[in-house]
């Protein structure tokens, strides 16, 4: 019963207007209830309290003290770094998760989609510590795949490669990102019609021009939502980047870990929902194409 | 001739696409497997590291504790979203497009910033158990839970069944439990095992609202012994990786011969 008290008091706290609250809850229908106030309780009331926290300064005052933080070293540096990890390995795992999604559809029989699409629904799901020691016992200086390419005459450590870089993060977030973008893309290849290619074709059409005036513009959407996804899932990875990190590289996760964890001294009690409210902005932000995207293709299948 | 040719290269191209791709899944863990069997030195081989895990203080209770939270966590997510969504395919058809964008949102707002308010926010009798972790896993078990119902409903005259299950005398608790759940069975399980999957490796809550789970424990043990360490990895993998494939291989595999029967 408590949580309905709970419920009423965050409600009362995002709107001024009893009356016209109370006509929009009239509205509700009773079956949705139950879920509506599950969000508000365990989503809602905590990225209000983040947006509303954020604005104050550590002794609970408004102020945008800690907002302007964010636009100064470190934590400038920080999103700097969060936001071209999130780019660049989601370039990396759209590209090659579009080549593997297209060479499936082309080579591949019934038993085989079926097994890649059974596989990437568990390694989309891989992260933290376990995919992190995978990743070290491998590729560390003592690992087999080290020295399996010492004797072919490549010694990756003499390059000055170490995987607590920011390449060994991308390509330890390859493993769970190209499985995602493998899921969320296949359904896009499966949709070229092979007779669209053939009618191209009689019509005299080269192979190229092929790609380049149908597959590309229809697969172009589904990609760039894809890759908004990947985007978001690698700028706020927090499991894996730990377990990859050792302090050398700044991200805005690690930070707001770093001080949730109680690394926190007095004038920062409140920088860390900054930071949260930063992220969450930059999250929507990468998801307003994604959501314009999804609506005008979703139309358009139609 | 041309054509031939270009057949030729391409079946060759998407064989070394695939190729290069399996060889980027298996080699790092064919390394870490290889690795974890170590003992003393590269050359021999046992399965101390993986005794090791075993003799660890904690063991037993944080895995109790993952399993406590994912089954209440489950039941939550269960209890919540099929009578939610069932309603909204039989008659609350105008507000599918709301629930859609708001249980997709868990997905965009990043789990960290999420933990972060959740530190303060939440009832505060929930705050002294570890049980709140199990609310915060229905609320980013969502958007996959939503979606693997909808899909399972959309083919689904539910209607029908509804009417004639009315007709016959059920009550909607009969309804729900032995009319809806038997008929959409493949997607309640896969809605099943994605929370399963999302609460047993969770990682960032428990870590930042301060709770030991099995996945922090890991976290805390790799640091005293490299070898065990990835043997505890590669045993958490490959252990996840069966109950999650052994469902979505044979889950599809059950699901299309209910298609092909009807």
């Amino acid at each position: 019963m408590s949580n309905t008290t709970d419920f009423t008091v965050v409600v009362k706290g995002a709107s001024s207007s009893g009356g016209a609250l109370h006509r929009l809850i009239k509205q509700i229908p009773i079956p949705l209830i139950p879920l509506l106030i599950f969000l508000a309780i365990f989503f809602f009331w905590p990225i209000s309290e983040v947006a509303l926290n954020a604005f104050k300064d550590n002794d609970g005052a408004y102020s945008f003290a800690n907002i302007r933080l964010l636009f100064q070293d470190p934590y400038r540096l920080a999103f700097r770094n969060s936001i071209s990890l999130g780019l660049i390995s989601a370039l990396v795992g759209s590209i090659f998760g579009l080549l593997i999604a297209i060479a499936i559809e082309k080579r591949g029989g019934a038993k085989l989609k079926k097994f890649v699409a059974s596989i990437s629904g568990v390694l989309a799901n891989t992260g933290g510590v376990p995919l992190a020691f995978m990743f070290l016992a491998a590729f560390g200086p003592e690992g087999l795949m080290i020295k399996f390419l010492k004797v072919l005459g490549v010694n990756l450590y003499e390059w000055g490669f170490t995987l607590f870089s920011f390449p060994g993060l991308v390509i330890v977030y390859s493993y769970f990102q190209i499985p995602i973008m493998i899921i969320v893309f296949s359904p896009a290849v499966s949709s070229l019609r092979r007779e669209w290619q053939e009618s191209a074709e009689n019509l005299g059409a080269s192979r190229f021009a092929y790609w380049l005036r149908v597959g590309i513009p229809i697969l172009l959407p589904s990609f760039l939502a894809s890759f908004l996804l990947l985007f978001a899932s690698a700028f706020s990875a927090f499991a894996t980047a730990r377990a990859m990190t050792v302090g050398n590289i700044t991200l805005v996760p690690l930070v707001i870990g770093s001080l949730l964890d109680g690394n926190v001294t007095i004038n920062q009690a409140n920088l860390g929902y900054a930071l949260a409210l930063g992220m969450i902005v930059i999250s929507i932000l990468a998801m307003v194409p994604y959501l314009i995207i999804q609506s005008k293709t979703s139309k358009w299948q139609q | 001739m041309y054509k031939v040719l270009s057949t030729v290269k391409n079946n060759f191209l998407t064989t070394g696409i695939l190729l290069i791709s399996a060889l980027f899944l298996f080699l790092p863990l064919i390394g870490a497997t290889e690795f974890s069997l170590r003992d003393g030195g590269p050359d021999k081989h046992s399965f101390h590291s993986y005794k090791w895990i075993f003799e660890q203080s904690g063991f037993k209770e944080n895995l109790g504790i993952t399993i406590q939270v994912t089954t209440l966590a489950v039941l939550l997510n269960l209890l919540i979203m099929v009578p939610t969504v069932t309603w909204l395919h039989i008659s609350g058809q105008k507000y599918r497009r709301f629930v859609e964008v708001i249980t997709i949102l868990p997905l965009i707002i990043p789990v960290v910033a999420l933990a972060t308010g959740a530190q303060t926010a939440l009832p505060s009798f929930l705050h002294n158990t570890v049980l709140e972790l199990s609310f915060m896993y229905v609320v980013i078990a969502m958007p996959y839970s939503y979606r693997a119902l909808d899909i399972g409903m959309s083919g689904k005259p539910l209607n029908t069944y509804v009417a004639a299950a009315r007709n016959l005398g059920a009550s909607w608790r009969k309804i729900l439990l032995s009319v809806i759940t038997p008929s959409i069975w493949p997607s309640v399980l896969a809605a099943l095992f994605l929370t399963v999957a999302l609460s047993l490796g969770e990682f960032t809550l428990a870590q930042l609202l301060h709770w030991n789970t099995f996945p922090t424990w890991v976290s805390n043990v790799s640091q005293e012994n490299i070898l065990g360490a990835t043997a505890l990895s590669v045993g958490s993998l490959f252990f996840a990786w069966l109950l999650l494939f052994t469902f979505t291989f044979f889950g599809s595999n059950k699901a299309e011969s209910a298609k092909n029967e009807e």
